[in-house]
């Protein structure tokens, strides 16, 4: 049934993703939904944006109950570390 | 000498009288007396002087008191004097013998007189001779024939019998026997002088009353052979002798009787007799004697009266052969007399209900001795005396009260019921006030039972290892379960009105088998414990492909019990992380398509489905579906799976999952062994999976399952995983909470409706114990320890708005379930190991009712908080009927 790479997206739905995003963000949330353009929808999301100030690398964090993410800034998407 | 037998010696008479019995000592006597002849004149001579005789005062009643003695003694006189002679020879002998039976006298002489209504017995003020007898007018009414010259000497009597022996039939005359015959005869002692008067008659006498046996006697002097004529017919000697004018009376309306006897008596004699020359007919007649039909032959032929005789002479060999043919032959001679001299029917009709009666008394009389009969009575009257005579004549004592106040053909049912609730000890006491005595009785009854079954268990400890193998065999061969102790097998452990001891059962030989069966495939189980012992074949039959999987996975699993309880190595285990969450897509799918088969009213085909579960996928160590329930989104589609499911699919869902609980994932984050820090997440995975499967499992449980299956699912997860284990996790505690306590309901309500079977019973207390035997000295241990407590507490605390608190409810409810279904001794252990937790609580609820007291909002919460713990707290003790209140412990009300 994992034919397509998305087949595979498709096992972690309603499961805890760890997306990354362009522009030094992440994301980690529970894989509601998402289609071939790789547009996904994440719930109980907690988005983590890095920044560096002064030669340092702040993060900060925001949640967001639901989000969805447009696929052309989706870089990567695995499990979360924690919950492996 | 003497006369023909007569017994001239006074002395014997009596003994005589005394019957046939002493017939032997009677012979040997009459021996005695032949080798030493008597003196006549020593005898007859000089009667009259004796001084006053013992019993002279009967001779009035024996001979009449109006009647002129005269010269009956000169036996020289004519006929006209014979007949009055013959009355008093027995006179003269009854002095000394005649007497005697007259004191005993029998029922015979009874119903002798009743034949004869007028006989001196009944009548004694007539103490007068028959007529009929004595005077020779009467004689000559009956048959003609008169005999020779009345006045015989003694040689001429030995030659007519000579003639009549050699010519028996023709010399017979048929009028003269009859007396000798029917009358004489039996009374030895009248015998002789009549004999005198009518010696071929008198002579002829002796064999007819003898039975084959004097023969061998062979009495020399004829005269002898008389005494054990009578004998040898007791009940007809008896009789005559106790009546000796009745008998006469008879005498000459009954010819033929006589008659008969004689016709035979020459030949029966000739062997006996001094005769030579009879020695021809000597094989006849002692053939004739034996036989009675042959004994006819010879003498009717020459008889007159050939119809009478004929009949009369298969008679009397009867009766000599039977002695007890007495009334018989008297009725024989009623009948003939009644041809004679009809009776009034009234005269008959009492003589017939007298006859009967007598029949019936003769029946068995003289069976037993006066000491017999001492005996028996003493021997009743031990009997009837009793301690408790209410109760042991129980019967008597209603019976007696139904007589006293019944009417016939009223219905008795109102006296009976009457009766028995005044004598026994119905529930008001009775009028006796018996219950109590009911009442200690059924509670030495109870005390009995009570012993009994306190020894039962020691025996069954000793053997319980050996048994729990066993049991477990038994619940998988379900009816076909129990065996024996011993050899032949074993007892079955509770035995009870209800499961009483059974037949015995040679123990079923596949044990493992049968048990891998029941872990396996509990529908064979179900099927074949339900169903009948048929069904055992199939399981047995079932095992051969299930066995080795079986074994391996059990082989497989025993290498990693608890080795790792980390979801991922559990994953890997069964295939791994992507494949569970595959297949959990799958099932999504197969779901999603039948919901829309279902809303579009199409055919659902759950193959797919059930495929897609792996439910007994044996490639795998743990099963994929347990894995499947590690995800949040596996437990969630669950109550989707199960509208689809059949019931037996359901219950082999469920029994996977019970026995693979230890490595079910919300197991092992739900315990505080394993996971003592759960993190929030987790808890709300517990909380998830609480909600959605344990729910599931609860409703399937009490719609569709029945006690079996129940067992079969407890069964599971004892066998499979490790209880205490389990019981450490609030899951794990609150599924087993559910099994025993769905069971514990279904016996209860079983009780009052359909019964469990007592295999089912026996069953279910085999594995409730093997599920304490598991628990047991950890009891305690579910309940988790403070740490854990505060950490739940503080999780949880974050995401509630109300005050948190952990709720120990579970643990109770548990408990509760627990000691519900299990006996004293069980409840006793529980109490033990939790004594501390009780009193925890108890000390916890009153420091919480201290705060309660104070104002304010915390004030409400305690007192929330404190009626919770006490409530969650009853739950157990209620079960055990005690109740927790303000900081005691009561009993309840």
């Amino acid at each position: 049934m994992s034919n397509t790479p998305l087949d595979l997206l498709k096992l972690n739905l309603d499961e805890k993703v760890y997306v990354k995003l362009r522009g030094a963000r992440s994301m980690t949330g529970t894989l509601q939904a998402f289609d071939s353009h790789c547009n996904i929808v994440l719930s109980d999301a907690v988005e983590t944006v890095y920044d560096i100030v002064d030669g340092e690398m702040r993060s900060s964090e925001r949640s967001s109950e639901m989000v969805f993410v447009r696929g052309d800034s989706v870089t990567l998407i695995t499990t979360p570390e924690d919950e492996e | 000498m003497s006369f023909f037998g007569f017994d001239a010696s006074g002395a014997q008479g009596p003994q005589r009288a005394r019957g046939g019995r002493q017939q032997h000592q009677q012979r040997q006597q009459q021996q005695q007396h032949s080798q030493q002849p008597l003196d006549f004149d020593d005898t007859y001579k000089g009667y009259g002087e004796y001084a006053p005789e013992e019993e002279d005062f009967l001779n009035d009643e024996t001979f009449g008191n109006d009647v002129e003695v005269g010269n009956n003694f000169d036996f020289g006189h004519g006929a006209a004097a014979a007949a009055p002679a013959a009355s008093a020879a027995p006179g003269a002998s009854a002095g000394a013998s005649a007497a005697p039976p007259q004191q005993h006298r029998s029922y015979v002489a009874a119903a002798a007189g009743g034949v004869h209504p007028a006989a001196p017995v009944d009548s004694a003020a007539d103490l007068k001779p028959m007529e009929s007898l004595w005077n020779p007018a009467a004689a000559q009414a009956a048959p003609p024939a008169q005999p020779q010259g009345r006045v015989l000497s003694l040689e001429e009597v030995e030659r007519q019998q000579r003639q009549m022996q050699q010519m028996p039939p023709q010399q017979m005359p048929p009028q003269q026997m009859p007396p000798q015959g029917y009358a004489m005869v039996p009374q030895g002692y009248a015998i002789p002088p009549q004999g005198y008067a009518i010696p071929p008659q008198g002579y002829a006498m002796p064999p007819q009353g003898y039975a084959m046996p004097p023969q061998g006697y062979a009495m020399p002097p004829q005269g002898y052979a008389m005494p054990p004529q009578g004998y040898a017919m007791p009940p007809q000697g008896y009789a005559m002798q106790q009546m000796p004018q009745q008998p006469m009376q008879q005498m000459p309306q009954q010819p033929a009787v006589p008659q008969a006897p004689v016709a035979q008596q020459p030949v029966a004699q000739a062997p006996v007799a001094q005769q030579p020359a009879a020695q021809p007919q000597l094989d006849r007649s002692a053939s004739s004697l034996s036989q009675n039909s042959q004994s006819g032959t010879p003498g009717p032929a020459p008889m007159g009266e050939a119809e009478l005789a004929a009949p009369v002479h298969q008679q009397m060999p009867q009766q000599m052969q039977q002695q007890q043919q007495m009334p018989q032959q008297m009725q024989q001679g009623r009948q003939r007399q009644r041809n004679r001299e009809p009776l009034t029917p009234e005269e008959q009709k009492r003589l017939d209900i007298r006859h009967a009666k007598v029949e019936k008394i003769l029946k068995h009389s003289g069976l037993m001795t006066p000491r017999d009969k001492d005996f028996i009575t003493r021997y009743q009257l031990s009997q009837i005396v009793t301690e408790d005579p209410y109760n042991e004549d129980f019967y008597f004592q209603v019976y007696k009260i139904i007589q006293r106040g019944g009417v016939v053909g009223e219905s008795n049912k109102g006296l009976i019921a009457r009766a028995y609730l005044e004598h026994s000890g119905h529930r008001l006491g009775g009028r006796y006030k018996r219950a109590d005595i009911a009442l200690q009785r059924m509670q030495s009854q109870v005390e009995k039972a009570v012993t009994v079954a306190k020894e039962r268990p020691l025996r069954k400890q000793e053997k319980e290892l050996a048994q729990q193998q066993e049991q477990e065999g038994e619940a998988a061969s379900g009816a076909a379960a129990d065996s024996r102790d011993g050899v032949l097998g074993r007892i079955s452990s509770s035995l009870n009105s209800k499961a009483p001891r059974r037949q015995l059962q040679i123990p079923a030989a596949n044990k493992d088998a049968l048990l891998n069966s029941l872990l396996v495939n509990d529908e064979h189980h179900a099927r074949a414990s339900a169903a009948a012992p048929d069904a055992l074949m199939e399981v047995t039959e079932s095992l051969g492909n299930v066995d080795l999987s079986q074994k391996s996975r059990v082989r497989r699993r025993s290498s990693y019990a608890f080795s790792s309880v980390d979801q991922s190595s559990v994953m890997s285990r069964s295939g791994g992380r992507k494949f569970v969450l595959s297949l959990i897509e799958t099932v999504y799918e197969e779901v999603l398509e039948l919901e829309a088969n279902l809303r579009s009213g199409k055919a659902t085909d759950v193959q797919k489905l059930w495929e897609a579960l792996h439910i007994n996928d044996e490639l795998y160590e743990v099963c994929p579906f347990i894995s499947m329930l590690s995800f949040d989104k596996g437990i969630k589609i669950m109550p989707r799976i199960f509208n689809f499911l059949e019931k037996e699919q359901k219950l082999q869902l469920l029994q996977t999952f019970f026995s693979e609980l230890s490595h079910l994932n919300i197991i092992i984050i739900s315990s505080y062994k394993t996971n003592p820090q759960p993190s929030e997440a987790q808890l709300k995975q517990i909380d998830v999976f609480q909600t959605v499967f344990l729910k599931i499992i609860v409703s399937f449980l009490s719609s569709s399952s029945n006690f079996i299956e129940i067992m079969g699912l407890l069964l599971h997860l004892i066998k499979n995983n490790s209880v205490s284990f389990i019981s450490t996790s609030k899951i794990g505690l609150n599924l087993i909470t559910v099994l025993i306590s769905r069971a514990a309901l279904i016996r209860q309500d079983t009780n009052r409706s359909n019964m469990l079977s007592s295999p089912e019973i026996s069953t279910w207390n085999e594995i409730y114990d093997k599920l304490f035997t598991a628990l047991e000295s950890k009891i305690a241990a579910v309940f988790p320890p403070r740490e854990y407590i505060a950490k739940v507490t503080e999780k949880s605390a974050g995401s509630a708005a109300a005050p948190q608190h952990y709720d120990q409810a579970y643990i109770w409810q548990f408990l509760a379930s627990l000691a519900l279904s299990g006996k004293l001794n069980h409840q006793r252990i529980i109490i033990d190991e939790v004594r501390d937790q009780i009193f925890g609580t108890l000390a916890e609820a009153g420091q919480l009712a201290t705060a309660a007291a104070g104002p304010g909002p915390d004030a409400a919460d305690s007192r929330y908080r404190r009626d919770k713990l006490y409530q969650d707290l009853n739950l157990f003790l209620n079960v055990m009927g005690l109740v927790a209140r303000d900081g005691e412990i009561s009993e309840l009300k």
